[in-house]
């Protein structure tokens, strides 16, 4: 099996969350014995390459982070491109992934996808959702690796069905909701340990302002 | 409008009367590159638009959000991208409603209409709370609503909870979702 990888992040190659998670999911799929080529949105150079490619092979996993409740404008752009038809059978995939960790802060972008390949003449081939994804960057290599790490396994997963219209893909999502007690702990850890960690982050950026400064406020 | 404020904006400050005022209007931005005539679309808003301020970004430069977290991280509130998207913060940090009016793709709007709001995360900061049962950022200065006019085939369901829901990370509440038939008849949807 050969498979069509479109990272439909903006965010350049480097810092890409997505493309980590997709560094994950590739081992799992060359594991599976299938093959990969990837293309990066965030380079206008591989926009036509990316469309021959997902034009000229039957199976194409585009992956994308959650933007606003939907995919980003980046990838709308690059999906308007495409033509409506096409003369070689497709199916089209995803993986959808947030910062945020529960469940049902993704299923308004699913359900976009889930309109999407019809309309681009495409099966569907499922859509693998799953949060937490927003301390990839942020955290050194090893964290990273064991945030990533599931992915792997889906990789495996979809080497062998060609989809994530599976059981165990469903079931990656995680908790729908947190129970209520893990909501008060997590919300508790919002306000302390998580924000200390926030700020952290931002003085090793070099910021010299408060993370809740009004840049713009009026006197 | 008063009681659709969270707790956290009450107690943040008392709002001027002249910041009051600024409070009333609302901000239209036209990202559709054809022609929509204007008085259409100020049937379909409160006090037939008199309120709105209108601004077409379809010939203005704006790029897509492209995840750099700047904005949260580096400069709070400043986004990194240095082009004509600037000014609009600066207008929605004085304005509560927000139109966004839009041309369609995929029964959603297309590229144009939801880049402008993949950039408005400067009105968002870092931190993280639980509102309504969600998770999500804190408010960098205060609520807005949204609301959509859109011309094309637009998924009506589709863009209503999509409003709804991007409303509800904004602090606010959804103010419709409505479509432009055949850029002749304006129709309210909701």
């Amino acid at each position: 099996m050969h498979v069509v990888i479109i990272n439909g992040s903006p965010r350049v190659k480097k810092f890409s969350n997505t493309d980590k998670i997709i560094q994950a999911f590739v081992q799992g799929l060359q594991e599976g014995e299938a093959t990969y080529e990837l293309y990066s949105l965030s380079n206008r150079g591989e926009w036509d390459a990316a469309r021959e490619a997902y034009l000229t092979h039957d199976r194409t996993i585009i992956a994308v982070p959650l933007y606003v409740e939907c995919v980003p404008s980046l990838l709308l752009e690059f999906l308007e491109s495409l033509p409506t038809e096409r003369t070689h059978p497709g199916e089209l995939s995803f993986i959808l992934h947030s910062g945020f960790s529960e469940g049902h802060q993704l299923r308004m972008g699913e359900r976009f996808l889930q309109s999407l390949p019809a309309q681009l003449g495409c099966t569907f081939g499922g859509c693998l959702v799953h949060g937490n994804s927003f301390t990839i960057r942020l955290s050194q290599p090893k964290e990273v690796e064991s945030i990533v790490k599931p992915y792997i396994a889906m990789g495996r997963s979809f080497a062998s069905h060609g989809n994530f219209l599976t059981k165990e893909a469903t079931k990656f999502t995680g908790p729908e909701r947190y129970p209520w007690l893990l909501r008060q702990l997590v919300e508790k850890l919002l306000k302390t340990k998580v924000s200390k960690r926030f700020e952290i982050f931002a003085q090793e950026w070099g910021c010299t302002r408060p993370l809740d400064d009004k840049p713009y406020q009026e006197s | 409008m008063a009681d659709t404020l969270p707790a956290s904006w009450k107690t943040y400050r008392k709002p001027s009367r002249r910041y009051e005022r600024y409070k009333m209007k609302a901000l239209a931005l036209n990202t559709s590159g054809t022609s929509i005539d204007s008085d259409q679309i100020k049937r379909l808003l409160p006090n037939n638009g008199d309120e709105v301020e209108f601004i077409n970004t379809s010939d203005m430069k704006i790029a897509h959000c492209i995840g750099c977290n700047q904005c949260w991280l580096k400069t709070p509130g400043i986004c990194a991208i240095k082009d004509d998207y600037e000014t609009i913060v600066k207008r929605l940090v004085q304005v509560r409603d927000l139109w966004i009016i839009s041309d369609t793709r995929f029964g959603f709007l297309d590229f144009k209409g939801k880049r402008v709001l993949d950039r408005i995360m400067p009105m968002l900061n870092m931190y993280l709370e639980f509102r309504d049962g969600w998770m999500r950022h804190q408010l960098r200065y205060h609520i807005l609503n949204v609301g959509i006019i859109y011309q094309g085939h637009g998924d009506q369901a589709l863009l209503a909870e999509w409003c709804e829901r991007a409303s509800h990370n904004l602090g606010g509440r959804s103010l419709g979702v409505f479509a432009i038939h055949n850029g002749k008849e304006a129709a309210p949807c909701m």
